[in-house]
């Protein structure tokens, strides 16, 4: 993936293949390509939603101060950004300009002492086994096909799904 | 008369069953247990596919910030993506269905997840689909092809938990519902609760979540439902569904107040609430049949190491084996039916053997 390196170059949010639901105030995103779960707390989807290719990080700062009204730096804008752009949500990942080092979600915590406002993107790793399936998976014994999701039983009623 | 059972009041099943109380609702009344309960249990809830139900329980009450919580909501948020995911999937499986002429209605899954205040709140893993029989084959043909085998298909030949209704009758009364730019055929509200209350029993009713699907249906019926046609014709299997409904009332707390059959629905047979906490102990799909046979049993013929342990494993649930049998839900012991139902397949295994050695000898 490419580096932007202006510093005043806008942001874009990638939206694409995306599966994208809100719940409870969170953004929850599906990549199918990557088969990755990703939830943007409250303040992370407004930086992602506010990328559009025109909005600048300072113009991002703004809108997450105006709709949280939390006293939020660009420091937060570019935690959120340089997430989203590991979890490859932004067209190309944005590079911080010179002299702006990277600044971790604590040390920004310490600063702001508002935990709750800060961007936070977490994985969505949860069992995913076929929670309510009543038909065999391949390879499982089965005594007639129509216990089998394929419909195919060779060798029943003593066989394993195809 | 209403009648006791003997469960223990602090079982981890009793437990599940608090967890899920009206959980289906949009406004679900408090889990009233600790935090050392929601750890008890939250495995369980987990492990059947009641996660999300878990989160929406507790998720306006002191107990969420637990880590046991976390991984509750953790499920709820994978099932609400999840749900959209099968919505797509579910919008090309009956585009390739209907571009081969195939007539195909969709059951249980989505059909019961609309039930629910939010879809993602009852999961499913595969998508059942029922087609007519003569249709059979042409459906497993085209959901076996290059394009269809991307898909965790249920095919069902015809409806066979829709038990006692002909195919007509239900294609012709079912209703569409609009997914994705498809539309998708699902059961009229009375025959798929009825679809749920058979499939629920002749699964053993293992799995909380299909309770909770039956609980759904009854609550949020809409106006104008027919209760005598989901109770229309043989009476026996019109007793399973008050059963089922019964069963719902008493584990989960669905409101039945207002249906026709309530004294009949309070009225469940005495072994029936025990063996549905006994399952519920451990709801877990790889410990049900036929997903905890260890090997076929041909197997065996072979390599009897282990038959014994396998045999056990293979005794029915009482539940299931009466409604395999096409039996009656009394005060009567189940175990004729458990004999009943092993007897049934004995015969089908050596009939099964039978035939393979004549088409060995004529090959």
């Amino acid at each position: 993936m490419k580096l932007k390196d202006e510093e005043s170059t806008a942001p874009q949010a990638r939206t694409e293949g995306l599966i994208v639901r809100e719940a409870e105030g969170e953004v929850l995103v599906y990549d199918p390509e990557r088969h990755r779960a990703i939830c943007l707390n409250q303040t992370a989807a407004l930086v992602w939603r506010g990328c559009d290719g025109r909005t600048t990080v300072a113009g991002l700062a703004r809108l997450l101060h105006d709709e949280l009204d939390a006293p939020l730096a660009e420091s937060a804008v570019w935690l959120a950004l340089d997430r989203l752009g590991r979890e490859h949500l932004l067209r190309e990942r944005v590079r911080r300009p010179p002299g702006r080092a990277a600044i971790s979600r604590r040390d920004l915590v310490r600063r702001i002492g508002v935990a709750a406002a800060l961007p936070l993107i977490t994985s969505i790793l949860a069992p995913t086994a076929k929670a309510a399936a009543s038909c065999l998976q391949s390879g499982m014994a089965c005594t007639s096909p129509v216990e089998c999701c394929s419909q195919l039983c060779p060798g029943a009623p003593n066989g394993a799904c195809a | 008369m209403i009648k006791t059972v003997a469960v223990p009041p602090q079982s981890t099943a009793r437990l599940v069953a608090s967890a899920l109380a009206g959980a289906w609702r949009p406004s679900p009344p408090a889990f009233g247990g600790s935090a050392n309960d929601l750890d008890a249990v939250a495995p369980l809830l987990l492990g059947s596919g009641a996660g999300a139900l878990g989160w929406w329980k507790i998720r306006h009450t002191e107990l969420r910030d637990a880590p046991a919580a976390q991984e509750l909501r953790q499920a709820y948020r994978l099932h609400t993506l999840q749900s959209a995911l099968h919505e797509r999937r579910i919008e090309q499986v009956f585009k390739l269905l209907g571009e081969s002429g195939v007539d195909a209605v969709l059951v249980k899954g989505l059909a019961a997840s609309r039930l629910y205040p939010e879809a993602g709140l009852r999961p499913f893993g595969d998508i059942d689909v029922c087609v007519r029989p003569e249709q059979f084959a042409v459906a497993a043909a085209v959901l076996s092809g290059p394009r269809g085998q991307e898909f965790s298909v249920d095919l069902h030949r015809g409806f066979e938990d829709a038990a006692g209704r002909g195919d007509d009758e239900l294609f012709a009364r079912a209703e569409v519902l609009r997914v994705g730019g498809v539309d998708v055929p699902v059961l009229c509200p009375e025959d798929h609760l009825r679809l749920l209350c058979v499939h629920l029993l002749r699964h053993g009713a293992w799995r909380p979540l299909w309770l909770c699907d039956v609980a759904a249906a009854v609550e949020h019926r809409p106006e104008g439902f027919d209760w005598s046609r989901l109770l229309r014709g043989d009476g026996r299997r019109a007793r399973w569904v008050t059963c089922a409904v019964g069963l719902a009332h008493e584990l989960l707390g669905a409101r039945i107040q207002d249906t026709p059959f309530e004294r009949e629905s309070r009225r469940l047979p005495r072994w029936l609430v025990p063996e549905v906490m006994k399952s519920w102990e451990t709801p877990y799909t790889h410990l049900q049949t036929p997903m905890r046979h260890r090997a076929p049993m041909t197997h065996y013929l072979r390599r009897p190491r282990g038959v014994l342990k396998d045999l056990a494993n293979r005794w029915p649930n009482p539940i299931e084996a009466t409604i395999r049998l096409g039996g009656p839900f009394n005060e009567l012991p189940r175990l004729p039916f458990q004999v009943g139902n092993v007897l049934v397949r004995t015969a089908r295994f050596v009939s099964g053997l039978s035939a393979g050695a004549r088409g060995e000898r004529r090959s």
